[in-house]
């Protein structure tokens, strides 16, 4: 009665108002076909929440995506690498093709079988996606049997701006982890995409249904306003979420702390840098633990490694309890960390409510114009220095490394990593002429033999066969050779960045490349030159040896360690456990 | 590269390599390899498979002294082929056992009866997932040499298992592990006949998850195993720990030695079969339940409290019937 009273006396249109209002309706007409599509599939389909509510039970979900869908939707799935909307995905995958059929798949994942049983059983054909780790040799198959067309393989923050675009999605299923009956989302810590695939969805009238954990009467935050999103169902099973950033500090080799060691001198400390992104391989994770032992040897605590673009990897909790880390942005969270989180206000983006909200988009825009250096690691460098993850077999896409792992060239702010790269940068010159451009740092930790003894260093990456099998108009590269400013093996470091020309970047790659058939073939008065040059830099020409080293120098040697930095706040998923 | 004996002492037992394990578990300077990796005696059964070898065959085999005892020691590496026996590795293992009986045959031919303080001990350093499937049936034969050479040394040999690096004892090591006369584990170690992957791949994933390895440890973990009585000491993760331990065993008299071993005789099956009997009978589903029947408070605080406490809080199974 009184909210009536209100709304009468303060928001009722005026006079002039309506009538503008009618005029913009009756313009309207005949531009508003999406705006009336969803109409008329709601109109359906609200049938299926309970009575002044937006919850649809558990069991209603597949009759509620029939009553939605229409054949040929474009539909995103919320799921990445970490976090996912399996309920959803499997009740897409139990809807009756013959209702529902030739959708088109947006979704940044492909990870759960249930994303592939939707190909399987007819009810999508085309997918555009980012990533798919875990099933891509079953995404080969696939493809290769026509039962997957593939519109294009992106980089994350590439698919989210082509929903805004060419590929707005019509449904979208995403997951929460609590909801009101009104339909606001709290999406805690592992918020991830969810605001950016709701919006994209929301405001071209799409439909957006979220999975959720739980329904509370009220949410934590709210995330996403509840008039962006038409329904919610509680799960009997919390959503999944991948614990992709662990690595188990058990399973770090010398050779990897050495190539750790060289990276720290001849790298992050030449170059001053203080904003970085790691990738998630095991040669990161070494450096993370070198921090609070070598690197504070070093006297490098303070002017290295205090800014990341990072998600919340348990390995930096030792250089953050040492007083390294100044502040993380993450993409997403990591099972297990929420509790020493919520400790590091300070370091974490931790909301009002003293939980984290992570977020994929700024965090992937932090990790291209915000950091001065990437570093990561690759399956296959090739003799020019492009690298690659994808063999043969296997389409495992991009995920946001390349987004990282790239030159920013719109970039404009200084920093002196970003200008000494740039100074050094051998072809620059030629074809800008003198002036300081700036260039971001791109580097690869590799050992020179990968899983099962495979060669990294290549002839030909496997990318290009793939291409062929898959019939791509361009093969998976992750990223070019001429955003590669360092590769480091344990032979060395080879500044890759400061060659004048294509010959001189092929011996630098040779002389770091071992006794790969790419690296038996360096010369060794080429390699001299080189190193002379300062284009390339073996262990000695940084004062390291093999023999310092060791696991004694990882400040963390297991995950049980890390619990322990932790004060007991990081809860170990079960998987990593050895106790 | 170079091996600081000092520094082995206060190393990780759990990180160490076979080769550390082995020459820190005996007193400093007195470890000899037989067939290191300088022999090159490899599986001939990976080159035909076009596998990756190694030059010590995944296996660090020697003998050294504690004190005036002669110390044989069996170190496996969990590295290579998560440790698996096969032709080669298995007849290391089986000939050092041979060695330490003949060793302890010469003694007595030389002093009429073996003086306690030379008695020659056997130490096993598990870490292994049973036999190396690409050489099956050369993998069981060693398992049935072992287990012969084990039936020899019996109550003339002391026989010390350890099982505390990562892969445990499994597999047909599992019973290897349990035949010897002591059992010693850190928090780490592992004892099991199956993989928990097997499990979960024979009988699914509701009956025993196997990325659950919370609940792979409290049930073939040390400190439930050690609940159980089939550990006999749980010590820190030191080698020098353990090799304090092997030295208190040495000075025992092989009878005293002889009260801890686990299999063997009539009245230990019936004793294990008790153990089978009460666990059905009181339908325990978790090693949790055993512990609560057992007296014990706080029972998932278990797995996560510091060794010293749980030594003091722990309430085990009385041995004997």
């Amino acid at each position: 009665m009184e909210d009536n009273f209100v709304q009468n006396i303060f928001f009722s249109p005026s006079k002039k108002e309506t009538k503008t209002h009618d005029r913009i309706d009756k313009a309207k007409k005949g531009w508003d076909k999406t705006q009336q599509d969803t109409a008329e599939r709601m109109a359906k389909a609200r049938g299926f929440a309970k009575p002044g509510t937006k919850i649809v039970d558990e069991a209603d979900c597949v009759a509620l995506l029939e009553a939605v869908l229409r054949s040929g939707d474009k539909v995103n799935i919320e799921g990445d690498n970490q976090k996912q909307a399996d309920f959803l995905a499997a009740c897409l995958a139990k809807v009756d093709p013959s209702k529902v059929n030739n959708l088109h798949m947006v979704q940044s994942s492909l990870a759960l079988q249930d994303h592939l049983n939707v190909f399987k059983k007819g009810i999508a054909s085309k997918l555009d996606f980012c990533y798919s780790g875990p099933v891509a040799a079953d995404l080969a198959n696939m493809v290769t049997q026509g039962k997957i067309s593939i519109g294009a393989i992106h980089t994350y923050v590439e698919l989210y701006a082509r929903t805004y675009l060419d590929l707005k999605p019509k449904v979208a299923l995403v997951a929460a982890n609590a909801a009101d009956k009104y339909g606001n989302l709290y999406t805690g810590f592992n918020t991830e995409e969810t605001p950016t695939v709701v919006e994209a969805t929301k405001f071209r009238d799409g439909i957006v249904i979220a999975q959720v954990n739980e329904i509370v009467d009220k949410v934590p935050r709210v995330d996403i306003p509840g008039d962006w999103v038409d329904f919610v169902i509680p799960t009997t099973e919390p959503f999944y979420i991948e614990p992709l950033f662990t690595r188990d500090p058990a399973h770090i080799t010398e050779s990897q702390i050495f190539i750790g060691m060289m990276a720290l001198m001849g790298i992050y400390s030449a170059y001053d840098i203080k904003a970085l992104n790691h990738g998630i391989g095991f040669n990161t994770a070494a450096v993370e633990l070198l921090l609070p032992t070598f690197g504070e040897e070093m006297g490098l605590k303070g002017k290295i490694c205090s800014h990341w673009a990072l998600n919340p990897h348990p390995t930096l909790i030792p250089a953050i309890e040492s007083g390294w880390v100044d502040t993380i942005m993450p993409f997403g969270s990591e099972v297990g960390m929420e509790n020493y989180i919520m400790s590091k206000p300070d370091i974490f983006p931790v909301g009002p409510d003293g939980t984290m909200r992570s977020n994929r988009v700024m965090g992937q825009l932090a990790g291209h114009y915000a950091i001065d250096a990437f570093f990561g690691s690759t399956l296959q460098i090739d003799q020019y220095g492009n690298s690659a993850a994808a063999v043969a077999g296997r389409i495992p896409g991009f995920g946001g490394a390349p987004n990282m792992a790239c030159n920013a060239p719109g970039r404009k702010h200084a920093t002196p990593g970003w200008l000494k790269a740039s100074r050094e940068d051998g072809m620059r010159k030629d074809l800008i002429g003198p002036i300081d451009r700036g260039r971001k740092l791109v580097i690869q930790m590799v050992e020179t033999f990968g899983e099962g003894m495979a060669p990294v260093f290549v002839e030909k990456l496997d990318a290009f066969e793939l291409q062929k099998q898959a019939n791509f108009p361009i093969p998976p590269i992750m990223v070019y050779a001429d955003n590669i400013t360092h590769i480091v093996t344990e032979e060395g470091i080879a500044y890759v960045h400061k060659c004048k020309t294509l010959k001189e970047r092929m011996d630098a790659i040779k002389a770091v490349a071992g006794y790969t058939t790419l690296g038996l073939a360096a010369d060794d008065s080429a390699t001299n030159k080189l190193r002379k040059e300062g284009i390339v830099a073996l262990p000695e020409d940084l004062n390291l040896s093999f023999n310092d080293a060791k696991r004694s120098k990882l400040s963390a040697k297991s995950i049980a360690d890390l619990v322990k930095w932790s004060g007991g706040l990081y809860d170990a998923p079960p998987r990593f456990r050895n106790w | 590269m170079r091996v600081e004996w000092k520094e082995l002492q206060e190393k990780s037992f759990y990180q160490a390599t076979a080769r550390e394990r082995a020459i820190g578990l005996v007193d400093e300077g007195t470890f000899r390899e037989f067939l290191g990796p300088r022999d090159k005696m490899v599986s001939p059964h990976l080159i035909v498979l076009g596998e990756a070898v190694e030059f010590d065959d995944g296996i660090t085999v020697g003998v050294g002294k504690i004190g005036a005892h002669p110390v044989f020691v069996v170190s496996q590496e969990g590295k290579f082929v998560g440790g698996a026996l096969g032709e080669v590795n298995g007849a290391k293992m089986a000939y050092t056992f041979k060695l330490a009986m003949d060793c302890y045959e010469a003694l007595k031919e030389k002093y009429g009866s073996v003086p306690e303080d030379r008695k020659p001990i056997v130490i096993v350093s598990y870490d292994s997932g049973g036999v190396r499937l690409h050489e099956s049936n050369a993998g069981l034969v060693a398992h049935s040499e072992c287990m012969e050479m084990f039936w020899k040394m019996q109550n003339k040999v002391p026989n010390i298992s350890i099982t505390a690096s990562s892969i445990g004892a499994y597999g047909a090591q599992g019973f290897v592990c349990m035949s010897g006369d002591v059992v010693l584990a850190n928090d780490y170690g592992r004892i099991g006949l199956t993989g928990p992957e097997v499990i979960q791949q024979e009988v699914g994933k509701d009956e025993f998850d196997a990325s659950d390895r919370a609940l792979i440890w409290r049930t073939m973990g040390a400190r439930a195993k050690y609940i159980m009585g089939d550990v006999d000491f749980l010590l820190p993760d030191t080698i020098g720990a353990f090799r304090e331990q092997v030295m208190q065993i040495a000075h025992m008299p092989m009878a005293e030695i002889a009260k801890y071993r686990h299999l063997g005789t009539p009245d230990l099956v019936e004793e294990n079969l008790s153990v089978v009997k009460l666990a059905g009978e009181k339908g325990f589903n978790d090693s949790k339940d055993y512990w609560k029947y057992m007296g014990m408070k706080d029972v998932e605080d278990i797995p996560e409290m510091p060794q010293e406490k749980f030594l003091k809080i722990a309430k085990r199974r009385q041995r004997g019937i």
